[in-house]
């Protein structure tokens, strides 16, 4: 993170994001999730990792793999930016990291080690919280565990969504549409 | 017929991803962006016989490739794979890429520049090299080349007519909108690309007019910087980008042109600027401009169904206007599962009861309107270490009061459209079964608390008379001291537009790419 994006997240927030990608408060380690199915593109391993746990929250809804929305986010992140992708990276391990967690939460338990209930107060306390930089990793993590999960087919029949079928494409070709007499068309159309 | 295939897979056509060496190109006129102002400006500048070059850093795709799958085509056709946004991550920047640019995945609504907004211009920041009666002759072109036409209310979807229905109850000034599509299918995809090509879009229209009139296109190569000698561009750099536009191929291309124009739209063409030093006044990346977006989900006891249908068809200008306030207009969003989940608040089982409720949920915006108050005064342009921009875009209080209002005004259209209750998209929302004000102003205002989206990006390279605080002449839209260097997008508007911009920007366009054929 450069120190201009730094300083517009306030500088403490910043220094806590930083802290993802540093410091240790090395208790406990992680709790594997389960390993991606495909090489990751723009995610580290244990940052995938803890993707895994926050997507098994996220996403509760019937069907949805965490593993395949964590593959899913990563291949989002692949077009992003190279300092989005940091930035994603540090995020996810300040969502890990003992230190940050017990410097704000009094949490000496890492994130994927909690229980379904106690990951969730991890997040309502990360939405709520009086720092930027949180709130809006919070909802950084959230969309795009969620834009993946709904981009999937499989989410759409509980909430009656399908695209148009039966198109007839053949009527409409893939071709240039009208034609350039515009170019030549400089007057006021008269009336 | 000639078909979009065809003319990519023709000897004008070259795919960057695919070459085996460096590139070095020479031609008259090379055009940086293929969007709105890109396609313009080659369309023109190729049908009088002047040699063009367009460089595109995005990818060509047609309509076999709008699979109206957001996971197939949001990477493909939209800036970053749409998680750009400012510095702060407070406003989510929607912004296409690709051959077409923004025009691709736009939601076609069609406005021409209001005229007190080229007064205000005139009279605030020093633009006279054009009079209003100037531009309405390429209004005039371009909306019969786009067939740019209203629509009538019984076309609207639910989730339009619930806007115009409520706005009518309340007395609120409201109309159906023009849209540039022919014989237009309703598949409801305008943000995924045309799957039928009913949109009128740069990608089928002037690009293909371009090409046929003898424009050169080079696409999947991103421009780096220019070098510059003696006061005038001698060259470009580029680099060539995989097929995916992910990563760089290792080859690099290299334009040396008479004349360059950069089209690279809000946020690229300033960076662009930036890249290659070309910054004496400071005022490159200032008064970046992006009609800041919150919106309103009003649940009703009929259908919905936001996702069917032409996706933006109504708008209220009712509180355009609001003299010492910020002005804001009122449109509908269209609705795609991926987009819509980042913006539904919460998570879990509270995120998912609100989506499966999708069916009967309209979706409505406020659009504010920056840069006419001093303290709104857009955000500002800079590089990050890799190059690309970064969008500083503080959120003033001035804007935050604005939102405040706009989102009681949204709720007050909802309830008076019949919706049943109305949530805010706060995280945790505001859920109202009456209008609630106060419960509006106690919400949480701040960065993360609320979603705030753009797909508007406006200024930039500003225009105007005075060399100190413009970047290019309101004449001609060419560069104060840079005599080969033209910019031609929506980057050069002084202030937003408090209109939908596409249409803006082809007339804008269309008569300074005239001017520039007069120069030559």
């Amino acid at each position: 993170m450069n120190r201009r994006t730094l300083l517009k997240r306030g500088l403490l927030g910043g220094a806590v994001l930083l802290l993802g990608g540093g410091g240790t408060l090395a208790l406990l380690p992680s709790k594997s999730n389960g390993a991606p199915t495909e090489p990751l593109l723009a995610l580290n391993a244990s940052a995938f990792n803890v993707l895994v746990a926050v997507a098994a929250r996220v996403v509760t809804a019937k069907g949805a793999d965490p593993i395949a929305i964590a593959q899913g986010v990563d291949k989002v992140l692949s077009t992003a930016v190279v300092e989005t992708r940091a930035d994603i990276n540090n995020l996810l391990g300040l969502f890990e990291n003992a230190l940050p967690a017990f410097l704000f939460d009094a949490r000496v338990t890492p994130f994927t080690r909690l229980d379904p209930d106690a990951q969730d107060r991890v997040l309502e306390a990360w939405r709520n919280s009086r720092l930027i930089v949180r709130r809006t990793g919070y909802h950084a993590l959230r969309k795009l565990c969620l834009a993946t999960w709904y981009g999937s087919e499989a989410s759409w029949a509980p909430i009656g969504y399908a695209p148009p079928s039966g198109l007839n494409v053949m009527a409409y070709p893939d071709s240039k549409m009208g034609t350039p007499e515009w170019v030549a068309e400089q007057k006021p159309s008269p009336g | 017929m000639t078909t979009l295939a065809l003319i990519r897979s023709s000897p004008n056509v070259t795919d960057g991803s695919a070459q085996a060496a460096d590139l070095e190109l020479k031609v008259d006129v090379c055009i940086i962006g293929s969007g709105a102002g890109g396609a313009v400006t080659a369309a023109k500048l190729a049908a009088a016989g002047v040699e063009v070059l367009i460089l595109e850093e995005g990818g060509y795709y047609t309509s076999q490739d709008f699979t109206m799958r957001e996971r197939d085509v949001v990477a493909k056709l939209y800036q970053e794979g749409m998680t750009r946004a400012t510095a702060d991550a407070g406003i989510t920047i929607l912004q296409g890429r690709a051959v077409g640019g923004t025009t691709v995945v736009n939601w076609t609504t069609s406005f021409r520049t209001p005229e007190d907004v080229v007064a205000h211009w005139k009279e605030k920041h020093h633009v006279g090299g054009f009079a209003y009666a100037d531009l309405t002759p390429h209004y005039d072109a371009i909306e019969r080349r786009l067939a740019i036409a209203k629509v009538e209310y019984a076309s609207l979807n639910q989730n339009n007519k619930t806007l115009y229905d409520g706005c009518k109850k309340l007395n609120w000034d409201v109309d159906t909108l023009k849209r540039n599509v022919f014989a237009c299918m309703q598949t409801g995809m305008c943000g995924l690309g045309c799957p039928v090509n009913a949109k009128r879009s740069m990608l089928v229209t002037l690009i293909p007019d371009a090409i046929d009139a003898g424009a050169k296109l080079l696409f999947r190569a991103r421009a780096d910087r220019f070098e510059v000698e003696a006061g005038e561009i001698k060259r470009l750099k580029g680099t060539l980008l995989d097929a995916e536009g992910k990563k760089p191929t290792g080859k690099s291309v290299t334009v040396t042109a008479k004349r360059f124009i950069v089209s690279g739209g809000a946020l690229n063409s300033p960076a662009l600027l930036l890249r290659s030093d070309l910054n004496d006044n400071g005022r490159v990346g200032l008064r970046t401009f992006l009609h800041p977006v919150v919106g309103s989900a009003g649940v009703y006891d009929f259908a919905i169904d936001p996702f069917r249908g032409a996706p933006q068809s109504a708008a209220s200008h009712h509180f355009a206007h609001r003299k010492d306030d910020v002005g804001f207009f009122l449109e509908a969003a269209p609705w795609y599962p991926s987009v819509a989940a980042g913006a539904v608040p919460g998570f879990g089982k509270s995120h998912e009861d609100v989506m499966n409720g999708a069916a009967k949920q309209a979706l409505h915006i406020a659009i504010t309107i920056d840069g006419f108050h001093d303290d709104v005064p857009g955000g500002r342009v800079t590089l990050r270490p890799s190059g690309a921009p970064l969008l500083d875009y503080p959120i003033t209080p001035k804007l935050w009061d604005t939102f405040r209002f706009a989102q009681k005004r949204l709720a007050e259209v909802q309830f008076a459209s019949g919706a049943k209750s109305v949530s805010t998209l706060h995280d945790p929302p505001v859920v109202m079964a009456t209008l609630q004000e106060a419960a509006i102003d106690a919400a949480r205002w701040e960065i993360g608390s609320v979603p705030v989206f753009t797909a508007h990006q406006m200024g930039g390279c500003a225009m105007g008379d005075d060399p100190k605080s413009s970047v290019v002449r309101s004449e001609d839209l060419r560069h104060h001291t840079i005599k080969n260097l033209w910019v031609m997008d929506g980057s050069v508007f002084p202030t937003s537009l408090g209109v939908n911009p596409q249409e803006s920007i082809y007339g804008l366009v269309g008569l300074m790419s005239s001017r520039f054929l007069a120069q030559k």
